[in-house]
């Protein structure tokens, strides 16, 4: 009896940076990217992007936004070059995206003391 | 977890930005010293305007060594914009005392940038900067020599073209 081929489907795995109840962070090991969960879509982002996104996000003035009043809407077109992504949000969504942001480089930070205690630097 | 931040860039945020300012620092630097070089030609000292043309090529380079410097390292190097570059000067001498202000600014600014990186033990850079400060050390002696001349020398009679003359034969050859 021929015995059938399985499929090997290319495991996607995930793992989570950081996350709060508005969204999250994901990095794939084998793809070298992030992919981060917010504002109702999964987006892919690779290092660059995600550093752009970052400067981006953080470059906006947040408090100076929430003291403005001007009568314009206070949504904010988060625009990367050469990303396939972009975000248009509120100013709260902002704040939001920014404390998951904060976290995730936060933790990508201790993953690479992790990283550098475990296995770089022999004690 | 891989530490895929790490894999990519050798340098820390905080290094790259600072690198990033040092960058425009040099092109500014370099344009400023095209300025004095066009201010010494329009006013008869040639020989300072061709040092003044050396300056400014030297000043590129150090810009360029440190450009590649970040992309070597996996950074973004970023292209300065440079504008507000003095054309007029006062006298021969202002150029010159501008010229040492404007080196020692430069050596401070790289003091700054390896302090940051003994903070976070970023001794690759830390290493990369050291040609500078040999480069540094070089530029400072040579321009202030220079301002000395003028008081050596003086500036009255012929004063001022013998010192167009001295400042091309200035050298620093240092063994340490």
């Amino acid at each position: 009896m021929q015995k059938t081929k399985e499929l090997s489907l290319p495991v996607a795995s995930f793992e989570e940076v950081f996350a709060t109840k508005s969204g999250a962070i994901f990095q794939s090991d084998s793809e070298k990217c992030w992919y981060i969960d917010f504002a109702g879509k999964l987006a892919r982002f690779d290092y660059r992007n995600l550093l752009k996104l970052k400067k981006a996000v953080y470059n906006i003035n947040i408090e100076e936004k929430l003291l403005s009043s001007d009568k314009s809407a206070d949504v904010e077109i988060i625009f990367i070059c050469a990303c396939d992504h972009s975000y248009v949000l509120s100013l709260l969504e902002l704040i939001k995206l920014k404390e998951i942001l904060q976290g995730t480089f936060v933790m990508l930070e201790l993953n690479h003391i992790i990283h550098d205690r475990l296995f770089r630097i022999i004690a | 977890m891989k530490d895929i931040m790490r894999v990519k860039c050798s340098i820390s945020e905080d290094v790259e930005t600072l690198i990033n300012q040092q960058i425009k620092k040099e092109a500014h630097s370099s344009a400023i010293y095209l300025g004095m070089a066009s201010w010494c030609a329009r006013n008869g000292y040639e020989g300072a305007a061709a040092y003044f043309f050396k300056q400014a090529d030297e000043e590129r380079d150090h810009q360029m060594k440190f450009f590649k410097y970040v992309l070597d390292m996996g950074g973004n190097a970023v292209t300065p914009e440079i504008s507000n570059i003095k054309q007029e000067y006062n006298s021969f001498r202002e150029v010159f005392e501008e010229a040492l202000e404007q080196e020692i600014s430069v050596t401070q600014s790289i003091k700054n940038i390896a302090a940051r990186c003994q903070k976070e033990n970023d001794f690759l850079t830390l290493d990369f900067l050291n040609w500078f400060f040999k480069e540094q050390r070089e530029e400072e002696i040579k321009a202030r020599r220079a301002v000395e001349l003028f008081d050596v020398i003086g500036e009255e009679g012929t004063g001022r073209w013998q010192i167009d003359k001295a400042v091309g034969a200035i050298s620093y050859n240092s063994e340490a």
